[in-house]
């Protein structure tokens, strides 16, 4: 009869999820706490990481079937991997943001390209560590420093790294202000950082509406292949913009793109269960992640430069390193790094208009990409 | 055509990727140095936009 207890005991406990622990899932339970403290106690990137780190403690404890087909985490991941969320996110992105500053200053907009040569080196490095081309273009676009330009990307060239890549391009973006400033000021000089930026003209109402309707119609003819996120963008733009659609600027904008944020940190995070993450493809992948950060962020700053070379009126390089995506972010970072050298050097609207670029810049090197690597 | 999956298939598709990139985002600041054209054709009343909400 005591066999017979223990052989039951045995049973029942072979249900629970204790039989199946082990160290990785420690380990990933550590990382996804590590995150929440990052984001509670260091303010790093709370909206994402706060979601992206309870989720991953959660798909690390054994017999959780919120990850599994039927639970609420797997169909958060069904979201994102049917592309139903990144466009949502842009859609309420452009509801969220005023484009004036890139229209004001057109000179500046290059800089969303030079800012991405981060993209490349990560992509043939990956290449050297025997990445496929598709796997290493998905891996490069990291460099983009666009979550939702990340996954697009990833879903179409290679869907089986995404949590990977999704997790690499979300913590770095919520770490540029850790990472950026060592690349800025290594590649400045401090009278450079003190360049005052002078004041931008004043963009129109009409030039606003205009915005939104000619990039669509540009993206749509020239880059079909990553029209959906663009195009979303700018139809939450056009809504914020027209003002006589307020409530529905109001609603992409805040409770629609809350909405999305929530799915997509519980899709991400859902993603890191230790049996896929723990392998050396992971540091790999986050390897080459940072490597494209430090060298979008030294390409900016020195895509500035040469333009100073050639303009009358210099420009401060710090903007330069806005041109990684990730709005608004590294524009935040470039006017905190140039504060730091001159109390009364706000340059945040003139980073934004380069960070808003990198927007443009990571979509068509995209759009390229999979035109490229024959991709639709 | 598309690149060939190896190191040289990388370093092609990196370059041309990053120089049409630089054309393509060049092109796109030259459109928008043609927007203050724009305020030629006419004034949009923010006001009015503003109290026909809908």
């Amino acid at each position: 009869m005591f066999e017979q207890f223990l052989s039951f005991l045995g049973a029942l406990l072979d249900q629970t999820g204790l039989a199946h622990f082990w160290w990785g899932n420690a380990v990933m339970i550590a990382v996804g706490c590590t995150m929440i403290y990052l984001a509670v106690a260091k303010g790093y990137e709370p909206l994402l990481l706060v979601g992206i780190g309870f989720s991953c403690v959660i798909a690390n404890v054994p017999g959780s079937d919120l990850t599994q087909p039927g639970g609420l985490f797997h169909y958060a991941y069904q979201g994102v991997q049917l592309l139903v969320v990144p466009p949502l996110i842009f859609f309420g992105v452009g509801a969220m943001t005023d484009f004036a500053p890139m229209i004001a200053n057109p000179k500046l907009v290059i800089l969303g390209a030079a800012a991405h040569l981060g993209i490349f080196v990560a992509l043939i490095g990956a290449k050297l560590l025997g990445f496929s081309l598709n796997e290493a273009g998905a891996i490069g676009i990291i460099g983009g420093a666009d979550g939702p330009m990340a996954i697009f990307m990833t879903i179409k060239l290679a869907p089986h790294l995404l949590p990977q890549i999704s997790v690499a391009a979300y913590s770095y973006m919520a770490l540029m202000p850790l990472i950026q400033p060592p690349v800025m000021k290594l590649l400045t000089t401090r009278e450079e950082r003190l360049i005052r930026m002078k004041q931008s003209r004043h963009v129109t109402r009409l030039e606003k509406i205009a915005f939104p309707i000619v990039i669509g119609i540009i993206v749509n003819l020239f880059f079909p292949p990553v029209a959906p996120l663009i195009t979303m963008l700018m139809l939450g733009n056009l809504f914020r913009e027209v003002l006589v659609v307020s409530r529905l600027a109001k609603t992409a904008a805040n409770d629609l793109m809350n909405v999305i944020i929530i799915i997509l940190t519980l899709a991400i995070g859902s993603t890191m269960a230790a049996e896929q993450f723990l392998t050396l493809q992971t540091i790999e992948i986050v390897g080459l992640g940072l490597l494209a950060f430090v060298f979008g962020t030294g390409s900016g700053v020195i895509g500035a430069k040469i333009m100073n070379l050639f303009l009358k009126e210099k420009i401060n390089p710090l903007l330069g390193s806005a041109g990684i995506a990730s709005v608004p972010i590294a524009a935040r970072v470039s006017h905190n790094v140039a504060l730091e050298y001159d109390k009364e050097n706000y340059l945040i609207y003139h980073a934004m208009g380069p960070n808003l670029a990198g927007v443009f810049g990571t979509a068509i090197s995209g759009a390229i990409m999979l035109a490229l690597l024959g991709v639709k | 055509m598309t690149m060939p999956d190896s190191l040289y298939g990388a370093v092609m598709l990196s370059l041309i990727d990053f120089f049409a990139s630089m054309v393509m985002i060049t092109g796109i600041g030259v459109v928008l140095a043609l927007f203050p054209l724009l305020n030629r054709i006419g004034k949009v009343d923010e006001d009015a936009l503003r109290k026909s909400q809908h």
